[in-house]
């Protein structure tokens, strides 16, 4: 279980490195330590980060979820939408949450009741509430102001680091906690290694797959508030692509599409990691193709290489 | 009250059960006493597999009756078996592979320190203190070494290290056999005796009768779904019991 994550931290050091020392001897062309720099990957990094960490969650119990990238777009609409209609603005986050926890209790019962592949249970909810996006924001932007209180909560910053940052950090440690020490957690490792042998146990594994589909919903609403929050504003195109993104995220970070393994700190160094090779590829001014062929190679090469480690290790 | 030793520890009565137009079960009676290792042996699809999978709770029969200690008992869930004192250890799936030996070990059972986070300091020092000192399993020096990265026979072991520790009262034995070594295969029999001191009783499922004649006390043959013989040790032999799993 620890080998990819060794790896990957092995991996995420030596490239850090390389871009201090370079950004240190070429302060003019590559500006990696600068405040700027900085600031824009601590508010970049969050947004997928946070999603990465429910769609790791439920990967590790051996399922997927599709959905999120629409769940992250209907929760900037429904808190926008709420907040308009004159609802307290912390009503409106637990309104937004509390749908999304619906969606992501729904795609679990259907999965598990139906026996179905996840893959198409959340690509049908995909869609679904990709529709309901549409058909609320009637192909309009949306804007959200909450007071200054809630956004600088949100969005401001405590001792010059970045809330976003903080709220994922803060996230990722309850993750961590839940996944790595708690009863529950080892329950998702177990159905998700093997799920006959968890029923043979006594675990009620639909119970716990239901749970981990709530809880990649919730994240993903947790990030489309903190995205609308931080933006002001959401389109209804928004967030295509993120589902996909979140799973290269946590597959990058050591996690198995077959479920059962995996770290919290993969996911959060797998996140780190893709907006690294953003920022890195941005600042050397590469066009913009170079980043879609630099995540698929990193991908493949992770993959490839956290089966080898798994697979030796396990002789 | 006491309960006389010659009271079963469980008793299955007219156990029946149909999948569709397929008789897997009918009207079986089979027990298990105290301190006893039975071998239940059959030929594929003799409906020895329905008959555990029924005991542990995975099934429920379609009628019969179930007695532990002579009361009058009902499986409907793995929950009821487990506080039956019913273990089973299935062929290919007593654990997860991916999940560490401390993990399994108390799989569904976790200690904690309340608000549901694990004592995980409190299991590891119990699982190295039972496999050192109770299964002496060989070449296993923490807890936290994946359970794929060890041998059949040591999987096994801890299978049944987790049975003892348990206070399990019966253990099912699902083919334990068919995917180990021949040196393996020795020390688990060795297991399965050392467990029947501890007051383990045990439910062998074999097709080996070499295996089970060695090390269990009763047998109980099945064939298409019924019992066709119910012998002990000392009455029968390995040829008896191959020609009546032949000639039914």
């Amino acid at each position: 279980m620890r080998q990819p994550i060794v790896n990957i931290c092995l991996f995420f050091f030596v490239l850090q490195v390389i871009c201090i020392v370079a950004s240190l001897l070429y302060p003019n062309d590559f500006r990696y330590v600068s405040e700027t720099n900085i600031g824009l990957l601590l508010r970049a990094i969050p947004v997928l980060g946070i999603i990465s960490l429910g769609v790791g969650v439920l990967m590790i119990t051996g399922e997927y979820d599709l959905s999120v990238g629409s769940v992250y777009t209907l929760a900037g609409y429904s808190i926008a939408l709420l907040f308009g209609m004159g609802l307290p603005v912390w009503l409106a986050v637990i309104a937004t949450l509390a749908i999304a926890i619906a969606i992501g209790v729904t795609n679990g019962l259907i999965t598990v009741k139906f026996a179905i592949p996840s893959f198409i249970a959340t690509m049908g909810a995909m869609l679904v509430v990709r529709g309901v996006v549409r058909w609320l924001s009637e192909g309009r932007t949306v804007s959200f102001k909450p007071d200054e209180t809630f956004s600088g909560l949100l969005t401001g910053a405590f001792y010059g680091i970045e809330a976003p940052f903080i709220w994922f950090i803060g996230l990722a440690l309850l993750t961590g906690l839940l996944v790595h020490k708690s009863k529950l957690g080892n329950h998702f490792y177990l159905v998700g290694g093997h799920e006959k042998t968890a029923i043979a146990v006594g675990i009620n594994s639909h119970r716990v797959k239901v749970i981990a589909f709530a809880l990649a919903s919730l994240a993903a609403a947790i990030a489309g508030i903190l995205s609308i929050t931080r933006v002001g504003t959401a389109t209804p195109a928004q967030g295509i692509g993120l589902e996909l993104k979140a799973i290269a995220v946590c597959v990058i970070g050591g996690l198995f599409l077959s479920g059962g393994r995996g770290t919290v700190l993969g996911i959060v160094v797998g996140a780190c990691l893709m907006y690294m090779v953003e920022d890195v590829l941005l600042l050397l001014r590469a066009p913009g193709f170079y980043l879609d062929v630099f995540v698929g190679a990193i991908l493949v090469v992770a993959v490839i290489l956290n089966t080898w480690l798994t697979r030796k290790a396990g002789k | 009250m006491t309960i006389p030793s010659s009271t079963p520890l469980l008793a299955l009565k007219g156990i029946s059960k149909q999948y569709g137009h397929v008789q897997a079960l009918s009207g079986v009676d089979f027990q298990i006493n105290r301190n006893e290792i039975v071998g239940l042996l059959g030929d594929n699809g003799a409906g020895k597999s329905t008959l555990v999978r029924i005991m542990s709770g995975v099934e429920f029969p379609d009628s019969g009756q179930v007695f532990r200690d002579g009361q009058p008992a009902t499986i409907k869930s793995r929950k009821d078996s487990e506080k039956l004192g019913i273990e089973t250890i299935y062929q290919d799936s007593a654990l997860v592979g991916s999940a560490s030996i401390m993990r399994n070990f108390f799989a569904g059972r976790e200690l904690t320190k309340g608000l549901g986070i694990l004592d995980t300091h409190k299991m590891n020092a119990i699982v190295m203190d039972i496999l050192v000192n109770m299964v002496r399993i060989s070449g296993i020096n923490s807890p936290d070494i994946l359970v794929e990265a060890l041998s059949g026979g040591q999987r096994q072991a801890v299978a049944i290290a987790r049975a003892v520790y348990f206070k399990t009262a019966m253990l099912l034995l699902d083919e334990p056999t068919s995917a180990l070594s021949v040196r393996e295969t020795a020390k688990l029999l060795e297991h399965l005796a050392e467990l029947k001191r501890e007051g383990v009783s045990a439910v062998f499922i074999t097709h080996n009768l070499y295996h089970a004649y060695e090390s269990c006390d009763r047998f109980t043959i099945l064939s298409r779904g019924q019992v066709i013989g119910s012998l002990a040790k000392a009455e029968t032999s390995v040829r008896e019991l191959n020609d009546l799993i032949v000639k039914y």
